[in-house]
This record gives structure tokens, sequence and C-alpha cells, in this order.
């Protein structure tokens, strides 16, 4: 074989790199030469991509080693991914309870105004309530009177949410809850009667009180279910009651 | 005659493009190296492995029973005699833990000891690269083995040992890898790396040449301890002066340890002394004098 011998060696103590750096320059450099030698004297060097013989590592060591990179990027990569969202949750969170806490503040300094307003008020005119001069008084384009506006509890602006893509059956209900459980007006006496709601005949038909069928007293068939009354409108379940009228 | 006959028919069945003509004077240098692999016993895996790839990576080896003495070394130029091999590599094991390695040029050449140290064989999954078994290697040296001639002296037993000559049985027609031999804290460090010839588009700016290594094989540093004249024997030629042998090594490692308990007990005593030494005669007016 060839023997080259120009490279000199850095004298390194235990630095890896540095010494395995150097031994690889050494070995380059014997290889360019080898080659050139090789290549005068007529000899081949590189062998060809069709020739198989027996290697020095079986096929089934090279394919251990192979898993073992791809493992090694599989488990880099994950744990990149993982620490990105990480960040990105920290980075949300962090402005998240920015945002609440300007609302927060900003509200407070809305109620103060209206404190300051009702003394004042109250410091002149005993007959008016501090309700309906409200909005006169206060600009409501105010910032802090915008912030209290849309502030909810908590000083979340409850209707806006983070959604799915909304689907009619989603808005109506949305809409519906909001009305039922959401701000802004009275809710209390939703079931109660007015004198609207008591004086309203339209729930009345004077044909179906008449129709004696399946009426209590009659014995129902088997499996005479609530679909089987037949000529009656069959009225929809609660949740589809409750999910409103934009349901198809 | 029979060598001779050999040798013309592996010149034709070689696919060398170097062609030496029969019909040309005897003159021509035939190298004809053959290196006898033994090991003593008590081998353990690692060194079993490092034996078996050394094995595997010099096609012109002939690997041997295991040798039951370790005094007698002298038997082994009668086993290279007999297995016509006129190199030896000698794996010796001490205390199932230390690897020595002697070098030799069996009938009567000179010999060297080395101690083995740091051994990575090339079943190790870090080490991607593969050759063809049997490929012949471009040898490396450092320069620093010009420098004195005990190194000059083993850079020519590296290259009789470890090149492969052309007319080896079991090699294969082309070069694939680089052995390279490094000279880094008066030990010798040995490395195998695969040469690959990277095409055009994975070239990077600042690649000088189109090739590059990637490391194959065993891995290990050869500390050296003495050199023989003779084959396995002989008067000492270089004696290396900075070798530990590894037993002292590790009875200084437990000396130390024992130092420090041992300083730890001398102190207490002194300690002890010293209190003792200091002691004065009661004093007549002291609390117990006085009430008591």
């Amino acid at each position: 074989s060839i023997t080259s011998s120009k490279a000199v060696v850095v004298a390194d103590p235990d630095d890896d790199l540095t010494r395995e750096v150097a031994f690889y320059d050494q070995a380059l450099e014997a290889a360019v030469l080898g080659r050139e030698r090789i290549k005068k004297e007529g000899g081949v060097f590189q062998r060809p991509d069709d020739y198989f013989a027996e290697m020095i590592k079986t096929d089934d060591h090279m394919a251990k080693i192979r898993q073992r990179l791809l493992d090694e990027n599989a488990s880099i990569q994950a744990s990149e991914r993982a620490k990105a969202q990480r960040d990105l949750k920290k980075f949300g969170k962090k402005v998240q309870t920015e945002k609440r806490l300007e609302r927060e503040k900003a509200k407070a300094d809305a109620l103060d105004k209206i404190q300051a307003l009702k003394k004042k008020r109250q410091g002149n005119d005993n007959t008016t309530k501090a309700d309906d001069d409200f909005d006169v008084a206060l600009a409501s384009d105010d910032d802090e009177m915008k912030a209290y506006k849309t502030a909810g509890k908590g000083g979340v602006n409850q209707n806006n949410k983070r959604s799915a893509p909304s689907s009619a059956e989603s808005r109506g209900k949305r809409v519906k809850k909001d009305q039922k459980f959401g701000f802004g007006g009275k809710k209390r006496h939703g079931k109660s009667n007015t004198a609207d709601s008591s004086a309203d005949v339209s729930g009345f038909s004077v044909k179906r009180n008449k129709s004696t069928s399946f009426k209590s007293g009659h014995k129902a068939a088997k499996g005479g279910a609530k679909g089987a009354k037949g000529g009656a409108k069959q009225r929809p379940g609660k949740s589809r009651r409750q999910s409103g009228p934009s349901r198809h | 005659m029979s060598t001779v006959f050999k040798a013309q028919k592996s010149r034709k069945d070689k696919a060398d493009g170097v062609v030496e003509k029969s019909t040309e004077d005897k003159s021509v240098f035939r190298n004809k190296q053959r290196v006898l692999l033994l090991s003593s016993r008590g081998i353990t895996f690692r060194h079993r492995h490092l034996l078996t790839d050394l094995g595997d990576l010099l096609p012109h080896t002939k690997k041997d029973a295991k040798l039951d003495s370790k005094s007698k070394l002298h038997i082994i130029n009668e086993l290279a005699e007999l297995n016509n091999c006129n190199n030896c590599i000698f794996f010796e094991v001490r205390k199932r833990q230390d690897l020595y390695m002697w070098l030799s040029k069996t009938p009567n050449g000179p010999s060297v000891k080395f101690h083995i140290q740091n051994i990575h064989t090339m079943e190790e999954l870090k080490m991607t690269g593969n050759c063809l078994k049997g490929s012949r290697h471009i040898l490396s040296f450092d320069k620093n083995f010009e420098s004195t001639p005990h190194w000059m002296l083993m850079k020519e037993l590296f290259t009789q040992v470890f090149g492969i000559p052309k007319t080896a049985r079991r090699i294969k027609p082309f070069v694939d890898h680089v052995i390279s031999f490094s000279i880094v804290d008066n030990r010798v460090w040995f490395r195998n790396y695969q040469i690959t010839e990277k095409p055009l588009e994975h070239r990077s700016a600042t690649d000088t040449t189109d090739l590059t290594l990637v490391e194959i094989g065993p891995r290990f540093v050869m500390n050296p301890i003495r050199v023989f004249d003779g084959s396995f024997g002989g008067q000492t030629a270089f004696e290396n002066p900075e070798f530990v042998s590894p037993n002292v090594a590790r009875s200084n490692i437990k000396n130390a340890k024992a130092g420090r308990y041992k300083s730890r007990m001398d102190a207490i005593a002194k300690k002890d002394e010293k209190l003792k030494g200091a002691e004065m005669p009661e004093d007549p007016l002291s609390e117990n004098n006085v009430f008591a």
C-alpha cells in the first residue's frame, strides 16, 4: 500500500474534537495523494456502484446504524416541536393576562367616573335617576366607557370568543344561550306570565281539543310511542326547541 | 517452485491495472507478507472482536488458535514458521483487563510491545462507514513518525504488517478505505476511514476535494512499551520512559484513596497530642476550687 506522511499532528491533550479533526485532515490528505499515485500507476480507485461483494459490515448491521440515525433525528425534531409549543403557550398566556388586566382597569376607571357623576348629580338634582342620564352625561366613545360596556364578568368580553367556524346550528344555539344567560337585560321572569302572554290564545286550537283519538283512557297500542299520536303536530325535543328556530 | 507458480497465477487473476510481466528480471520486489493473528487465553469479548476486526481488515492474515502460555512466547516463532507467515500480531490479555499487543517480524526481526487503550470495535453504531471486505487500503502516517529512530522503526513495522501486498489471496480490486496512524501524547492513534467521492451537488464552499471520509472501523490507541531486537524477546532496543503500567496506575489510585483516610487519622492523632500538651495545672482561683 501507499503511505504518505505529509501532515503534522497538532499536539492536543484530551480535546476530542480538535484531535479527531486533525486525524481526519491527515487521512484526507493521504487519500488525495494516494488516489493520484494509484491513478498514475494505472490502478483502479473507486468501486463502481454496481459492484456487489462482501462488505466488512453486514447489511443487517448497516440497517441498524441507519435505524439509529433515523431515531436520533426523530427525537430531535419531536423535542424541538414540544419546545416550540411550550414557548407559544407561554407567550399566549402572557398576552391573555395583559389584556385581562387592561380591561379590568378600564372597567374600574369607568365605574369611578360613574360614581363621581352620581355624586355630582345627587348633589344637584334628586328627582332624576342616574340610569336615565347615564348615556347623556358620560361620553360613550370614551375608551374606558367602551371597555366597561364590552367587559363582562372578569373583564372578558363574553361575545368575543375564539371559536370554530360557526354553523347555522351553533349560531342559533349561541344566540339563544346569550339571550338566556348572556348579559344585558332582565332574564329573570322569562317564564312568568305577562298581560300579553295570558291574553295570547294562539296555542289553543278548538279542533285539536275536540279530537278524541288517543286521549287519556284509550289504551295505547303496543309500542305506541310518541310517534303514534297521529294528526297532532309532532313537537320537537327539548334540545331542538332550545337551540332556536334557526335549526332546519 | 510452487510459490512462483502461485505468483504467476495470482498475477493473472488480479483485476489490477498494474501487470508485472513474468518475463522481466527477478529483481522486481515481490512483497510477500503474511501475518499470523494470535491471542492468549483469557481474552474478553471486546478484545476478541477487535482481533476479528483486524482479521477482516487485513486479508493477508491467518488466524490461529489461542496460545496457552504467556511466558514462553518464543514458540510463536515456530507457529509462524508452520503457517508460512513472516509477521505476527499477538494479543496478550492480562488479568482479563489489560490488552497488550505484540507486533513482530517472526523469524528474527524486531518486535514491539504496545499497551492498547480506548478500544472501539466496528460493531459500534456510531461508526457509519463500510467498505469491501479485503479491499486494499491507503496507509497514512503522521509526520512525527520521521522524528526519532524508534518511531521510524515502528512506522516500517506498521507498513509491513498492515500493508496488504498485491499478491494476497483474498483481496478485492478497489481501494476503499484509508488507515491512519497518528502520534499524539506519545501514543499511536489508529483510525480507519471509508473514502467516498462526493458528487458535485453536495459539495459545499469549504471543501477542497471531492473526497469525504466516513469512519468505519475499529479505533484504538497504542502505547509503546518496549522495542526488542529479536522476535518476542532479545535485547531491548528502545524503552518508553513515560509508560506507566496499568497495574501501577491502579495501585496509585488505590493508594490515593487510602492516603486520604490515613492523612485524616494522622491529623486526629496530632490534634490529640496538641491538646494534651496544652493542658495547664489547675488554677486555685477557678470556680471548682473556690466554690467546692
